[in-house]
């Protein structure tokens, strides 16, 4: 007896262990225990069966993702992981091509009406939901209707108002219409009639944004709260098939759509992807053949830039300074801001710094996602504006000392909120380095905080100068142009120019609506009054470090809306 | 004793109360807000809080969610999963991290004991002091450093285990994150059953028992393990905590589909609910595990339970 209470005793402390976290787990599960269980068998059994799917077949591309999908609802998704993924498996009214250009998709053929404010779209016969059901014309009504309304709240809701400028949206938004006076109607199954206020030269390009994309009303209705968070819970009419998936997973899987209008020219088997945030473990992942694609970090490009299969992607996003020149006294002063933004070596953040492949930017509108009429890319030349940004420590100094003497001061403390990142944290240091070398009497200090905090400081006024970035939302300059507005919630330096409200005023509502070149040539005047006022100190295009195996080719990379498509991606065993 | 279990599980649901508000004024002066994206303008801002609620007074949000959470609505995720509720975010999580956690505490009781044991057993050898090594490695190296390393060589060099987690090899892949979450936990018993074990077997009735004749296994695990045992288990439980903010960082790592790394995920994106839901599940398990611990230490002791009934 007394010999098996000791044993009793000896197994304690490694039973405990069992124990103690079972009852953790049903105390605070209780009433979801079963629940949980099937929950968990379901994900496996499904996880397997997409692993039989994808045995058969081996040219499933491997996708490695840095953050999980935020959501899969088109109309809710904001971050360009989920949107990636939606536009896996959903096709809008146009999709890019390898160039960023609209082409048709779901809308076969388009009418735009003389005035340039009213699009017929006329929708594929062959069309259809994975669940059967055509794609209708009823599908993007109420899909749109939805990105509008109040109560959904749509984040992007903006690209339907401000930059689509379609019918009542401002007002809905606001709560002034009905939903339903959307200006945008189903004809009849097929026939899509979309009502505009004043012509937009870009809004085609927009139809590839997911945002657009289509909703079959009824299969929401029945997925009631869950729409969108599993594979039965989405509807798929693109390259794709979701197979796998839950909210938050760190894994899930995407299988060929063979019933897509298109499928002849899809190759992969499916897409696999792996969320891995720990850059050295996906860089491992990568080497030992597990993914097909992996992020690299600045650290990592060292030991693999001579890789044949590394690649800087460019991101789009335009990192710049953004100085409170309402709010801070010495930087109202034009000097002031022209020494600063001189004082910057471009070249040296992104050549020793950042090593990632992002480029230097002397432009407030970045390169290389912006095509003109005439097909030129609208900030091809870095060159236009050298004269008021490029790095010129001389005169950096003579606009600083006259800044100064203007001032009646002879020495200067800035400082600058940082987000608490590990890129945005370099480059502050090497800005701070930089401008205190060059501009006598200036002393920097920086703010470091979480991002979240960094936008709230901004938005409030709340900062002297602020290192930030904007990624393109459409491929127009207006993207940016747009923000420096008065009053316009992006301009956070508060810098208010009434000849340059009327310039962009022209360009998005007014007259040059209908003039393509007019514009274009209007928008670059635009620009420059924001270079020669040095609104903005741009820093850099970022890109993306990534790794590409050999054996994939046909990946589409692109600044904006769809940052990757695999839709013509081959790979070879 | 039944009493004395009664108090303590009152106290324990006070004190959960308790941190459940602090949690909620401790969101109210987290820095940012969920919406705080470059994208968002005011107006947008003010449509995404009067949506969840926001708007509201604290005192209002409070017994709200208090009121919700009572019918097992712990809210919906504002952005890391949007609108996804935050019950089914857990159901499918919970269960991995804590087969994860329990591979590591039992990896690392069993082992750490065994190591304890040796080094006692046999004090200033090569045995101990190589004993001694390893726990104080284990102790002063954090969990992700083992990981990485466990990972590289593993994972990557000798290809024995996966370096990522994977549903479809749930307990190969968990071999490497408990290994590394393990070590801590062992190296602490490891220290703590040496000691004990020396005391113990130092102490007088040892000698007694010895001397009546009593050998071998009976005399080190009946008579000397068993007094040995009362302080292990006392360390074990804030050990078992630990382990859990530990796989913070080591779920993100392997890429575990569990809590932990949707914890640090909510946190980095300011998403209230899944923070504070998150936050009260662990304070819960740690309150559960010291209740646990208490109720067993009467079991364990006699002598404790004697003088709760003597009160």
């Amino acid at each position: 007896m007394k010999r098996t209470k000791a044993f009793v005793a000896i197994g304690m402390a490694s039973v405990m262990a069992f124990s103690l976290v079972g009852c953790g787990s049903s105390a605070d599960t209780a009433s979801t225990t079963t629940s949980t269980e099937s929950a968990t068998t379901g994900a496996e059994t499904t996880a397997e069966a997409s692993a039989e799917a994808s045995a058969t077949s081996s040219s499933d591309m491997n996708i490695m993702l840095e953050t999980p999908v935020e959501s899969l609802d088109p109309q809710q998704a904001t971050d360009g992981t989920s949107f990636e993924v939606i536009a896996d498996y959903t096709d809008g009214l146009m999709q890019m091509d390898a160039d960023g250009q609209a082409i048709p998709a779901i809308a076969e053929s388009y009418d735009l009406s003389e005035d340039g404010m009213t699009y017929t779209f006329h929708l594929r016969e062959d069309a259809n939901w994975s669940n059967g059901t055509p794609v209708t014309a009823a599908d993007f009504v109420f899909a749109w209707q939805r990105a509008v309304d109040p109560e959904v709240a749509s984040e992007y809701s903006y690209m339907l108002s401000d930059i689509g400028q379609i019918k009542n949206a401002a007002e809905i938004i606001a709560g002034e219409k009905d939903k339903s006076e959307l200006g945008v109607t189903a004809v009849d199954e097929k026939t899509l009639q979309v009502e505009l206020n004043v012509p937009v030269s870009y809004f085609l390009s927009l139809m590839y944004f997911p945002t657009f994309y289509p909703v079959n009303e009824e299969f929401f209705n029945s997925c009631g709260d869950t729409f969108a968070t599993s594979p039965e819970t989405v509807l798929a009419n693109g390259a794709f098939v979701l197979d796998s998936y839950e909210p938050a997973a760190t894994a899930f899987h995407l299988t060929k759509n063979a019933d897509y209008y298109d499928a002849d020219k899809v190759q992969l088997a499916g897409l696999n992807y792996q969320v891995i945030q720990d850059s050295q473990q996906a860089l491992m992942s990568y080497q030992t053949g597990a993914l097909d694609t992996t992020l690299v970090n600045g650290e990592q490009v060292d030991q693999v830039k001579d890789d044949p299969e590394f690649q800087a992607i460019g991101a789009g996003y335009l990192w710049y300074v953004t100085p409170n020149i309402a709010g801070v006294e010495e930087l109202a002063n034009l000097n002031i801001r022209m020494a600063l933004t001189m004082a910057i070596n471009r070249e040296s953040i992104t050549e020793d710094v950042l090593k990632d492949g992002s480029t230097p930017t002397y432009t407030a509108v970045p390169p290389q996602f912006a095509a003109g009429p005439d097909g030129s890319d609208f900030s091809k030349d870095q060159t236009a504006f050298a004269d008021v940004c490029a790095f010129d420590a001389d005169k950096a100094v003579e606009y600083w000392n006259a800044g100064l003497a203007e001032l009646g001061i002879t020495e200067l403390t800035l400082d600058m909120v940082v987000d608490a990142d590990d890129a945005p944290q370099k480059v502050a240091q090497v800005l701070k380095e930089q401008w205190e070398t060059t501009l006598p009497g200036l002393t920097i200090t920086l703010t470091i905080e979480p991002k979240k905090q960094r936008v709230q400081d901004l938005q409030d006024g709340n900062f002297e100068l602020g290192l930030t970035r904007w990624g393109p939302d459409y491929a127009d300059p207006m993207t940016y142009l747009g923000m420096w507005i008065t009053n316009n919630s992006n301009n956070y330096g508060f810098w208010s120019n009434a000849d340059y409200d009327a310039m962009i005023d022209e360009c998005t509502t007014g007259a040059l609506c209908t003039d393509a070149e007019g514009r274009w040539a209007k928008m670059f005047e635009a620009e420059k009054i924001v270079m020669d006022e040095a609104v903005i100190f741009p820093l850099y295009t970022q890109c993306n470090a990534e790794m590409m195996s050999s054996k994939v080719t046909g990946v589409e990379f692109h600044p904006c809306a769809l940052n990757r498509v695999y839709k013509n991606a081959v790979k070879v065993d | 004793m039944k009493k004395y279990i009664g108090k303590r599980v009152l106290t324990s649901l006070f004190t959960l109360l308790v941190i459940l508000l602090v949690l909620f004024i401790l969101m109210q002066l987290m820095p940012g807000s969920p919406f705080n994206d470059e994208k968002l303008n005011a107006d947008q801002k003010a449509a995404l809080y009067a949506k969840y609620g926001l708007d509201q007074p604290i005192v209002v949000q409070f017994f709200k969610y208090v009121g919700n959470m009572l019918k097992g609505d712990l809210g919906v995720s504002y952005n890391i999963s949007k609108n996804t509720p935050i019950s089914q975010l857990i159901q499918t999580r919970l269960p991995i991290s804590i087969k994860i956690g329990g591979f590591a505490v039992s990896i690392g009781a069993v082992v750490g004991l065994l190591l304890g044991l040796v080094a006692a057993l046999k004090h200033d050898t090569i045995w101990d002091s190589l004993a001694t090594v390893i726990s104080v490695i284990g102790v002063s190296v954090p969990s992700y450093v083992f990981a990485l390393a466990l990972s590289y060589t593993f994972g990557f060099k000798l290809g024995w285990f996966p370096m990522l987690f994977s549903q479809q090899d749930i307990f190969g892949s968990s071999v490497l994150p408990s290994i590394s979450l393990s070590m801590f936990t062992m190296a602490s018993i490891a220290r703590f059953t040496r000691s004990e074990m020396l005391e113990v077997l130092g102490s007088d009735y040892m000698l007694l028992a010895e001397s009546k004749g009593i050998s071998g296994a009976a005399l080190i695990f009946r008579h000397a393990l068993r007094n040995a045992l009362i302080p292990i288990i006392t360390v074990l439980a804030p050990l078992i905590v630990d382990l859990m903010t530990g796989s913070l960082v080591v779920e993100k790592i392997f890429s575990i589909p569990g809590v932990g790394s949707l914890l640090v995920n909510a946190i980095q994106s300011n998403d209230y609910n899944v923070v504070i839901s998150l936050s009260f599940i662990y304070s819960a398990m740690y309150i559960i595990i010291m209740l646990v611990v208490d109720i067993l230490y009467g079991i364990i002791d006699p002598r404790i339970r004697l003088a709760k009934k003597g009160d």
